[in-house]
């Protein structure tokens, strides 16, 4: 049986799609089979973060209808071969998400991966609820500025309340923190809150600290998941976060200001 | 004048003043989160036993809440209608503060302090606070 992973923050822009992407992509990396669906319909963008806009045909709402089999919508990952993605669609709005039919999918997706990746979308209506449902383990994809904080611990409440998992009395849903777009220069400064802040504010675990990195741009330009940059401080800091995802005690990077030498400062080096 | 001065003039860290307003926003959040939200229901009550006794008009009402960090008030004024004998159109204000989740709700002290009347006409019992 597959385990249901749900990247969530309830606010919107904060990097769930590129963590979802880079996340999934790391389990594959690690030798697990791995699909990440995008749940966001409507909005579909995990296809080009992944860079499969092109072969899309069939997506996750056509297999909820039965217009289409699940293996005629996944889309294997030319990179990775333990990698599946699952697009939404692009025309149909988020009430096309069915408990019934998003349950029958992920049922039949659990027989053949160990992990499934649900991308879901910004709010706390339909598509984030049908994301986070019937999820094992949630990321909380959190930015260190208010809003985004207050709106995970909103997201926290719901995953507490609203899950399959506090529905049915089972063991609640796993919760850690992916600290996404910090920027230890400006936390030095006292202009960001620090990880421990947000740690202290939202009371969960912390799973990973991401960089803010002009690589997370420029892989997105060329649809790569920038967890396969690793030269880049993003692209390293979520292959540790897949590794303390797996119970591998990985120390955090990141999360202090870099000693940049004069040779660095007039080279200007970046990410 | 010592150098030093300059850092100890210089403003909070924004990030100290994030910080502390998120813990005060989502601790009442939290608290609020279990609970049903009882503030209208609470506030048209209120508005109809007032109503009872006196002639008050329902767009005269004004609620306030201020959430502190430890302490919240509720605020109620609601504008008496002026007595038909003093026609200067006398504004009248009833200032109600409600207590939430006190452990005894003192209502001796309160239904007094609906009955007292002071000089000016208006019901006060200010100051009376939610502290968690």
């Amino acid at each position: 049986m597959g385990k249901i992973i749900v990247m969530t923050s309830g606010k919107g822009g904060v990097g769930k799609t590129t963590s979802s992407a880079a996340f999934a992509t790391g389990l594959a990396l690690r030798g697990f089979k791995t699909v990440v669906i995008d749940f966001d319909v409507g909005l579909r963008n995990l296809d080009l973060i992944m860079g499969c806009e092109r072969r899309v045909v069939f997506d996750f709402i056509n297999v909820i209808n039965g217009e289409a089999k699940l293996s005629q919508a996944l889309i294997k990952d030319k990179r990775i071969e333990n990698l599946s993605i699952l697009p939404t669609s692009q025309t149909r709005d988020k009430d096309a998400l069915t408990r019934e039919g998003v349950e029958k999918v992920l049922n039949e997706l659990s027989k053949d991966f160990d992990y499934i990746v649900c991308d879901s979308p910004a709010g706390i209506e339909r598509g984030a609820l049908m994301a986070l449902y019937f999820a094992d383990h949630a990321v909380i994809v959190t930015n260190p500025e208010v809003s985004s904080v207050r709106d995970s611990d909103r997201i926290l409440g719901v995953l507490a309340s609203r899950s399959r998992r506090a529905e049915q009395g089972l063991e609640p849903v796993t919760q850690q923190l992916l600290l996404t777009r910090y920027d230890p220069e400006r936390v030095e400064r006292g202009e960001m809150l620090k990880v421990d802040d947000v740690l202290e504010i939202l009371a969960i675990p912390l799973l990973g600290v991401i960089p803010e990195s002009q690589a997370v741009l420029r892989a997105s330009n060329v649809g790569m998941p920038v967890i396969l940059d690793e030269a880049s401080n993003a692209g390293q800091a979520y292959l540790d976060a897949v590794s303390r995802f797996l119970g591998e005690d990985v120390e955090h990077r990141f999360v202090t200001p870099q000693k940049k030498g004069l040779f660095s400062r007039l080279l200007r080096r970046s990410a | 004048m010592s150098i030093f001065s300059f850092f100890r003039s210089a403003p909070r860290a924004s990030a100290v003043q994030a910080k502390e307003r998120l813990q005060i926003v989502m601790a009442h959040e939290r608290a609020g989160r279990t609970g049903p939200d009882y503030l209208p229901m609470l506030q048209q009550e209120l508005l109809a036993v007032i109503a009872k006794y006196i002639d008050i008009d329902q767009n005269k009402v004004e609620v306030k809440l201020d959430r502190g960090g430890d302490c919240s008030t509720l605020e109620l004024n609601i504008e008496l209608p002026a007595r038909e004998a003093a026609a200067k159109a006398l504004k009248e204000s009833a200032k109600l503060a409600v207590a939430g989740n006190r452990p005894q709700p003192a209502k001796d002290g309160d239904e007094s302090d609906a009955v007292r009347m002071s000089a000016g006409g208006a019901l006060t019992n200010g100051g009376v606070k939610k502290r968690r």
